[in-house]
């Protein structure tokens, strides 16, 4: 209701905006997996297949970062980042199996045990969920008050 | 309610940059470790084991220290039977540090060398080494490879030549019975070798002794002679038999290996 009210110029600059701090958001977030995956290149190294897996999570988690920041203001801003929370706690769910990494190194058969890690891992991404949660029912809350004023000053 | 949700989320964050990093440092310092084997030293002890020590080297050029690192070598024979078991632990490398552990592995003889095949023929042992530490803290890692281990038979090529008779005196004659082996076994071989002569009759015509002092890689020829008596059933007995040998060493005992003649 409030945004209804905002003049068309508000609303173009307004967009605009989230345009830009999307494109923004997305960008830097490719530039810091670039780094952590310069990082990571000797795992990659060891174990075939997991950049190619992990760039496809990255692109599936910025266009949810993206639509997430477009919609921002909105409840859908909330679904998108519930969708993105859940899309992470799958992936790790789905990747990690029995958290038990079996590859070979130079003649070798190596194994390493990543339950640890992959433990840790699903903790931060149920942080993570529950934080997203906790912003949709603070935002659920704001606009219930913002509501209930906006009645109270028409009664 | 917005700062505590928001504080929730910034922490969320730096614990995934440190988890990030916690993981890129720890590939980063795999990717700086080093393993090799050097040359087995082989020894023989006196209750029938031989000994080699495995000098392996252990250069942790990565920022990670390696922890209760376990080695355990399994032997095993050619039927999958678990012929000798090993294992070496070295409680911590640090950081930067360079060392040289001896992997000490001891395969009985006595139960080894009492199948013919190992004694006469060369082969493969079927060994695998497997090693269990725990890398940068967190992270149980193990290296496991599976390798033949070429065995070198002592008595390779085992041989008793054509006999040669002569008569000493009248009573008695004698054999002359040339042996051959080569010792293609990692050890010295030293001991002695009887030899029962035993006509078809089962009877022993003759007994010879010889004493063996056999370098790894080397020829042994040698002759043995046997005294026989020249009674009414030595003709017949000699036509056809066969040799029981018996063979005695610090590491092992074996025989009879039968071996007819005629």
């Amino acid at each position: 209701m409030v945004e209804e009210k905002k003049k068309p110029q508000n609303k173009v600059k307004d967009i605009a905006f989230k345009v830009v701090r999307a494109s923004v958001t997305a960008i830097l977030m490719y530039v810091l997996y670039l780094l952590v995956a310069a990082l990571l290149a000797p795992v990659f190294e060891l174990v075939p297949g997991l950049a190619e897996t992990i760039e496809a999570f990255i692109v599936v988690y910025i266009v949810l970062m993206i639509l997430g920041d477009l919609t921002r203001g909105t409840i859908f801003q909330h679904f998108f980042n519930v969708a993105r929370a859940l899309f992470l706690i799958a992936y790790l769910l789905v990747s990690m199996g029995e958290g038990v990494v079996s590859m070979s190194y130079e003649n070798f058969n190596l194994t390493i045990n990543l339950t640890m890690f992959y433990a840790f891992a699903v903790v931060l991404s149920l942080l993570g969920l529950a934080t997203t949660i906790m912003k949709a029912i603070s935002y659920l809350n704001e606009r219930a008050e913002i509501a209930s004023g906006f009645h109270q000053t028409l009664g | 309610m917005n700062v505590p949700i928001r504080m929730l989320g910034i922490a969320t964050v730096i614990l995934w940059v440190f988890l990030a990093a916690y993981i890129a440092v720890a590939a980063n310092s795999f990717k700086d470790l080093n393993f090799g084997a050097g040359e087995p030293v082989f020894s023989a002890s006196t209750n029938g084991e031989l000994l080699f020590a495995m000098p392996l080297y252990i250069d942790n050029r990565g920022v990670c220290s390696l922890k209760d690192l376990n080695i355990i070598t399994v032997f095993s024979d050619a039927e999958g039977a678990e012929i000798s078991i090993a294992s070496t632990t070295v409680p911590l490398v640090l950081h930067g540090q360079n060392t040289t552990v001896f992997h000490n592995v001891s395969l009985n003889m006595k139960d080894l060398l009492n199948k013919e095949e190992y004694l006469f023929d060369d082969g493969d042992l079927a060994a695998s080494i497997t090693a269990g530490l725990t890398f940068a803290e967190l992270l149980p890692v193990e290296i496991s490879k599976n390798f033949t281990y070429p065995w070198g038979a002592p008595f390779y090529g085992f041989t008793l030549e054509q006999a040669s008779f002569r008569l000493i005196n009248a009573t008695h004659g004698s054999i002359n019975v040339p042996v051959s082996f080569e010792n293609h076994a990692a050890f010295n071989i030293t001991g002695n070798m009887r030899i029962e002569l035993c006509g078809s009759d089962d009877s022993v015509l003759g007994v010879a002794q010889a004493v063996f002092d056999v370098p790894q890689q080397s020829v042994y020829a040698g002759d043995l002679k046997f005294i026989v008596p020249l009674d009414s059933a030595s003709p017949t007995a000699l036509r056809g038999g066969y040799f029981n040998v018996y063979f005695s060493t610090s590491l092992f005992e074996y025989g009879p290996l039968v071996i007819p003649y005629g």
